[in-house]
């Protein structure tokens, strides 16, 4: 899945390492959440969220693809 | 050692222990089989691997039974699948009970000790499964 964690984490001046260590993931969880090869739940969505101060959609969201049946 | 607390490795700590237990289970297999064709049926259940194989099955029989009440459309009320199953299960341990009194060297009390046991272990699954529909219904009238 698609997100903007990567932007989102620039933006309030945080290293992966330290994002991880403030929601109490490992480092790799976060790389492959932003690389979009890992689904995180509703939780860690959340968390990732509050420590970067945007609102769910703002990070998560994406337009449903047209093509799609 | 620290807890694991990250939810992407819990979830793959799981899939480990899963396939762990996949070849474990055919481990076991193995030597059950090897034991079946080596000293037959009785020689196969003389090992304690049998037990321990036999109540992993039960097990996880059960455990996926919450999963399938969960898969089946609920068209059907809980209670009207129970009597259809009692009713079956009634049925069958009769006829057993009934085979069994009638066996040469049985009594009529061995074929209502038969049935009844029969009746029994037929029972608890299904009075399981009774609960876990109508939890189930519970759950989906609140809304």
């Amino acid at each position: 899945m698609e997100n903007k964690v990567r932007i989102a984490r620039i933006q309030v001046n945080l290293t992966q390492q330290q994002l991880a260590e403030k929601i109490g993931v490992t480092r790799q969880t976060i790389s492959l959440i932003e690389k979009g090869k890992y689904n995180p739940t509703l939780k860690l969505c959340l968390d990732i969220c509050y420590t970067v101060n945007k609102r769910l959609d703002e990070i998560f969201w994406v337009e449903k693809e047209r093509d799609e049946k | 050692m620290k807890k694991i607390r990250d939810e992407r490795l819990i979830l793959k700590n799981l899939q480990n222990t899963r396939i762990a237990y996949l070849i474990q289970t055919v481990g076991i297999l193995g030597i059950l089989g090897y034991d079946l064709v080596t000293k037959g049926l009785d020689g196969m259940r003389e090992n304690p691997l049998w037990l321990a194989f036999m109540i992993t099955t039960v097990i996880s029989a059960y455990l996926s039974m919450s999963i399938s009440a969960d898969h089946e459309n609920n068209k059907k009320s809980p209670k009207k699948s129970l009597s259809i199953s009692l009713f079956v299960l009634v049925i069958i341990s009769t006829i057993v009970g009934f085979f069994v009194t009638f066996t040469e060297g049985f009594t009529i009390i061995d074929g209502v000790i038969m049935g009844g046991i029969l009746f029994i272990c037929g029972l608890v699954p299904l009075i399981y499964i009774y609960y876990l529909r109508t939890k189930r219904q519970d759950e989906n009238f609140v809304e």
